[in-house]
């Protein structure tokens, strides 16, 4: 096994695995295009053939020198020598909650809007970076939040996701006619 | 030239309404530029119907201003936050960030500041004197074969950056590579990888992939050292970098001038490449390699001169052949055809007032980066003091405005935030985000050119090396490649021989 742990190869099995997704997937668009000989599947297979090879080659210099950086490397990001410890059940918690918030909120862009989710979002996110004054995260919601609306809304007139269900989608509405309002004052 | 640019200038500021515009353009790309999580595009997506109303003249000269001050202005989020504003400005964290990190911040956007608008300002009057004989000098000499060739230099040096290995730096390439075959090919418009969503036909949108990559993994990264408790603040600092300290790295600007011009005048290439390859040059010529990515000022003037070097240089494409060079040189083209206009050759005898009014801006832009730049500077590295838990939460909401504005899509907002855990995944393992960002910009750009030089030389590859520019790139990648691979593997064997 060498140096290789079993982080290395998951992390291969992972890419292993993207490169025979995208192989499989390449023959629902496996066409002749009359006017280029390498069709639609040539590039891509191509790339997925060198992604395959530089999966090797960094398996192989693993199993050589495990998760050392290799001589004369610049620019590595500083975070990867920063891992958390995920042994501790809080501290993983705390990641997949402050992963998943903003997905969650982009799902529920369609139906809430962001005029409505925005400030639970705000005030969310708040928290979860380990703010707990409740006055300091009312204050921070209240000031993104306006900020958002006077850039925006007021001076950009932007066009953004209402939401399409009630009251939601209502509070939006509020929300655009008070900009028209204050439009119509200038 | 003198007499054009005289009368230019009496045009850019003859009139209150476009004197109007351009400032608002030069505060607007400035500020939109170093907001962590929006970006020029950000408000040029937001201009562009607006634009309707302008002149042409107006038109194009507010998104050129917006494109040299945008351009700088992603230095300021890559130095004090990691969050390059715009992919141009992805190498000049590499050093900025561990500048700020080490208390020097100030010295780091002090640089970026001089040199942004020294890179600026040599390309708009490169541009001005030139772009005649350099559009036809590129339609001579460059073509699809050439632009394929510098695709993969460009990649080959991004590949020997910012990962923890050559092999790592190539996966993240191929990486972004393979998602941007996501969408319809380029030659015969088939739909690959959609997976049944039909608003993948069109492809990853670069807006939000960058965001998710850049910004929200960030954020991501930031999260995990508060919850494991290894989070620091940085150090705002505001001493500025002295006229010694630039002096010294003159060859670097010269070089980063030259290599970011060179990449701006070819089609489709624009700002990012140039700032890779002017950080990659730098790199290359250095003789203490290894400070590089460790907070080394060097790094951050190659890469901010050679990303401003190409925003000139990214106007003769555009203006003399109508090839947009990026996102934004893209949206110019939208401006002009607004107006019944096409950008091209035609475009300098019918409209010759209208080009010198965006050059005099030009060069008044990159000028104003200069003294509006090194005035707010002190005000922006104040940032560093607001509470990174206060910040956060504006970083992500005004990425999530920034995704969804360009195409009015929620699945852009989900892709961003895709990509931002992806992002931060594989940054924890070592991988290169920068690398992963280029190829998904060049990826298509790369793929097209390959099938058109293909077409070209009746699918015989060996007459790309008998065109000299398109020989020399490659043998350049390679070289590269091979220089990366080769370190990889001999400390294997002295380590197995001992």
């Amino acid at each position: 096994m060498g140096r290789l742990n079993n982080s290395h190869l998951i992390e291969a099995a992972v890419w292993l695995a993207i490169v025979a997704i995208f192989f499989g997937f390449s023959f629902e668009f496996n066409q002749r295009i009359e006017i280029y000989e390498f069709g639609a599947t040539g590039w891509p297979r191509v790339v997925l053939l060198l992604l395959l090879l530089a999966t090797a080659g960094n398996l192989y210099f693993q199993y050589h020198h495990g998760s050392d950086v290799q001589e004369g490397r610049v620019g590595i990001s500083e975070s990867s020598d920063n891992d958390a410890d995920y042994s501790n059940r809080s501290t993983l918690y705390k990641m997949l909650a402050v992963l998943f918030t903003p997905f969650i909120f982009a799902w529920l862009l369609k139906p809430v809007g962001i005029y409505f989710g925005a400030p639970f979002f705000i005030a969310l996110i708040i928290w979860l970076f380990g703010e707990r004054r409740i006055k300091a995260i009312l204050i921070t919601t209240l000031v993104i939040y306006f900020i958002f609306l006077a850039l925006f809304v007021v001076i950009l007139n932007a066009p953004l996701p209402q939401g399409n269900m009630s009251p939601f989608y209502d509070y939006s509405g509020w929300i655009l006619k008070m900009n028209t309002n204050i439009q119509e004052l200038w | 030239m003198i007499e054009n640019f005289l009368a230019g200038s009496s045009a850019l500021f003859g009139d209150p309404t476009t004197i109007a515009i351009f400032v608002f353009g030069v505060v607007g790309g400035m500020l939109f530029g170093a907001i962590p999580g929006v970006s020029m595009l950000t408000l040029a997506a937001i201009l562009l119907p607006f634009t309707a109303e302008l002149t042409a003249a107006q038109g194009v000269m507010l998104f050129a201003v917006i494109y040299c001050t945008g351009t700088y202005g992603g230095a300021i989020t890559a130095i004090l936050f990691n969050i390059p504003g715009a992919p141009e400005n992805a190498p000049t964290a590499f050093d900025g960030y561990p500048m700020t990190l080490q208390g020097k911040s100030g010295k780091a956007v002090g640089a970026a500041v001089l040199c942004s608008a020294i890179g600026g300002v040599a390309s708009a009057l490169i541009m001005m004197a030139a772009t005649e004989p350099l559009a036809k000098w590129a339609i001579r000499n460059i073509g699809p074969p050439e632009i394929f060739a510098l695709v993969f230099f460009g990649l080959a040096v991004a590949s020997s950056v910012g990962a923890r290995t050559i092999w790592k730096g190539w996966m993240s390439v191929l990486l972004g590579l393979i998602i941007a075959t996501i969408g319809q090919d380029p030659v015969g418009g088939i739909n690959r990888y959609n997976f049944g969503f039909t608003d993948l036909a069109a492809g990853i949108a670069f807006v939000p992939a960058i965001l998710g990559f850049f910004a929200v993994s960030e954020i991501f990264v930031q999260a995990e050292k508060k919850a494991g408790g290894t989070y620091t603040a940085p150090k705002v600092s505001m001493s500025f970098p002295t006229i010694v300290e630039l002096w010294l790295h003159k060859v670097a600007v010269l070089r980063s001038i030259l290599v970011g011009f060179f990449c701006g005048i070819l089609p489709g290439i624009g700002a990012t490449l140039a700032a890779f390859m002017g950080y990659g040059e730098a790199v290359r010529w250095s003789r203490n390699k290894e400070e590089f990515g460790k907070g080394k000022l060097e790094g951050v003037i190659s890469s901010e001169t050679a990303n401003n070097a190409a925003t000139g240089a990214a106007m003769i494409p555009l203006l003399a052949l109508g090839l947009p060079g990026g996102a934004l040189t893209a949206m110019m083209v939208a401006v002009f055809q607004m107006h019944d206009l096409e950008p091209g050759p035609l475009v300098f005898y019918n409209s010759p007032e209208l080009i010198w009014v965006v050059f005099a801006a030009m060069f008044y832009a990159n000028l104003s980066i200069l003294f509006i730049g090194l005035i707010e500077t002190k005000t922006i590295l104040n940032l560093l003091k607001i509470p990174f838990q206060f910040l956060a939460p504006l970083i992500l909401l005004l990425a999530t405005i920034g995704a969804y504005i360009s195409r009015g899509l929620v699945l852009d907002v989900m892709v961003m935030f895709i990509a931002g855990i992806l992002g931060f995944i594989l940054r924890r393992t070592g991988f290169s985000i920068p690398g992963i960002v280029l190829g998904l910009i060049l990826g298509k750009i790369g793929e097209q050119n390959f099938a058109q030089g293909m077409q070209m030389v009746h699918y015989d590859i060996a007459t790309y090396f008998s065109r000299p520019i398109c020989a020399l790139l490659i043998v350049a990648g390679a070289l590269t490649l091979a220089a990366g691979i080769y370190r990889a593997f001999v400390p294997a064997k002295q380590k197995s021989a001992s």
